[in-house]
């Protein structure tokens, strides 16, 4: 059986074992759909800078973008913070809401045509890149090879 | 090995008051040890309060803060910002630009010609001038003046300007190089080279704290649940906004009421579950950070961590970014923190931490016993006084 990362008693604690775990645990759990969840491509933004080496993290946040692709047209709940006059508000915004959702039908299914071929684009050309790093990668190590027979 | 006996640490700002630039702490800290150490040591800075205005905030002079004598110099008021930030913009779009735009951006950074001269005049006189952080113009300048004599600290980060060919011609022109963590020397011979001269790894020392009340700012402030602890600079590059974006996240998706105590200077988007405090005393930071379920540091540009090791003296385990390498590096060494690539990651190791105190509670005594044994004065000064002696 293998010993665990967090032994209650012992000196320290084995992080690098533990974030392995994790890291594997929220794998299968990434496979899983548990975190299929279209908020992700948003919380994400500010980490791709972060980690623009990491080709593992451009699958997973290519992953978000196809959860976050179509805009969300679900009713959402109208707030007011202004006071005794809110409920009135409140009440307001709704039939105008209600009036107007209709309009927004054409620009919403424009813009998820845009997001889905733009999303597109960006999955094919990152197969495109890696097609093209895997060839010349091939390409360096037969060369290599060669000169080293040669010489 | 031949004492260094008089010495001239440098820095484009003095730390006192707000100025508290993880650089400047870190050559205010080392050069007041120096001193008590016995060493003869002068302090050579600028006038410059603000690290982007470099306007000339406090009078030029000699002036005994401490232990240290200072000597503030006035900052240029010559330069050409137009041109400046032309070429810095340029290189932060990772655009290649050329020697002569390189050497017009460092002109055009923080200079001061009074403290050139100083240097030209009496810099045969010190034996060692430990001049930093890399970036800026003042130390690179200055360490062409005295290139036998200079001791880089650089504070190197990952970044677009650490692979100007001016950085390289600078860590191949001093004397030797001292770093704050072995990442950061890994970072610099990855970029440079072999590096010529005395290279050595010191780091910054920290006081060890009494045990203080790790409730005490949650009941004053009336936080009843869990909070995370941010300390420093709210900006991009410092991972702030991430942080957030990450919190507003986890709070929707787990249902948790968890906030976000924050210390320190810059803007922050206001929140209910966002507790500003701004610029605290350090007993306040300390008490913030005791009380929080973790400290969260996201910051992948960090050569050596200040406030993840303040923490860890607190007891408080650490929650860290790991596209850095510094920051993962010490969590793995100490245990005392977990690290995390995206979203996913971070909300499966705040879950853990949030539902196993005896597991925060370890690897925050880890933690800590690493800052004691790594980062004592007494192991820094070793580090240090080696460094500054060696031929």
């Amino acid at each position: 059986m293998a010993t665990p990362a967090i032994q209650i008693g012992a000196t320290g604690v084995d992080a690098a074992r533990l974030v392995r775990e994790i890291q594997d645990s929220v794998a299968a759990r990434l496979q899983a759909g548990d975190f299929a969840d279209p908020r992700l491509a948003q919380a994400e933004r500010h980490n791709l800078p972060f980690l623009q080496n990491d080709e593992a993290f451009l699958d997973y946040y290519l992953q978000c973008l196809r959860e976050a692709v179509t805009v969300d047209i679900n009713d959402f709940e109208i707030r007011e913070r202004r006071g005794r006059l809110a409920p009135l508000l409140v009440a307001f915004k709704r039939t105008i809401w209600k009036l107007l959702k209709f309009y927004t039908y054409r620009l919403w299914s424009q813009q998820n045509q845009v997001n889905g071929l733009l999303l597109a684009a960006t999955e094919e050309l990152d197969r495109k890149y890696r097609d093209r790093l895997q060839a010349l990668e091939a390409r360096i190590a037969r060369l290599e090879a060669e000169r080293s027979r040669e010489t | 090995m031949a004492r260094a006996a008089r010495i001239a640490f440098l820095a484009p700002r003095f730390a006192e008051g707000a100025t508290v630039g993880g650089a400047e702490t870190l050559l205010r800290r080392l050069a007041e040890h120096a001193a008590a150490g016995g060493r003869e040591v002068t302090f050579l800075t600028t006038c410059a309060r603000d690290h982007f205005s470099w306007a000339n905030a406090v009078p030029a002079g000699r002036r005994r803060v401490g232990s240290l004598d200072v000597h503030f110099f006035p900052v240029d008021e010559d330069r050409d910002i137009a041109g400046f930030l032309r070429v810095q913009n340029l290189i932060c779009a990772g655009a290649r630009v050329s020697r002569a735009d390189e050497r017009a951006w460092l002109r055009n950074s923080v200079n001061s010609r009074a403290l050139y001269r100083h240097l030209e005049t009496e810099g045969g006189g010190y034996d060692r001038i430990v001049a930093g952080p890399y970036l800026f113009g003042i130390t690179g300048s200055a360490a062409r003046i005295c290139p036998d004599r200079t001791l880089l600290v650089p504070c190197l980060h990952d970044e677009a300007f650490a692979r100007l060919d001016i950085m390289r011609e600078l860590f191949h022109t001093v004397r030797g190089t001292i770093f704050n963590s072995e990442p950061e020397r890994e970072l610099a011979e990855r970029l440079y080279g072999a590096l010529p001269g005395r290279v050595s790894v010191v780091g910054m020392g920290l006081d060890s704290l009494t045990g203080g009340d790790p409730g005490a700012f949650a009941r004053r402030q009336g936080i009843a649940g869990p909070y995370l602890a941010y300390s420093g600079r709210r900006e991009p590059l410092k991972g702030t906004p991430l942080l957030q974006d990450y919190l507003e996240l986890f709070r929707a998706r787990t249902g948790r009421d968890l906030k976000l105590v924050l210390t320190g200077s810059g803007e922050i988007a206001p929140a209910p579950h966002v507790i500003d405090l701004g610029f605290v005393e350090e007993a306040v930071k300390h008490e913030v950070m005791a009380g929080a379920v973790a400290f969260c540091h996201p910051s992948v540009n960090e050569s050596f961590g200040i406030v993840l090791m303040e923490a860890w003296l607190n007891g408080t385990p650490a929650l860290v970014h790991a596209g850095g390498s510094v920051l993962p590096y010490h969590c793995r060494r100490s245990g005392g923190g977990l690290w995390f690539r995206c979203y996913p990651e971070f909300e499966a190791e705040l879950s853990i931490l949030l539902e196993n105190t005896a597991l925060r509670d370890r690897m925050g005594a880890a933690g800590r016993s690493y800052v004691q044994a790594e980062y004592s004065w007494e192991a820094v000064e070793r580090r240090l006084f080696a460094a500054l002696d060696a031929d």
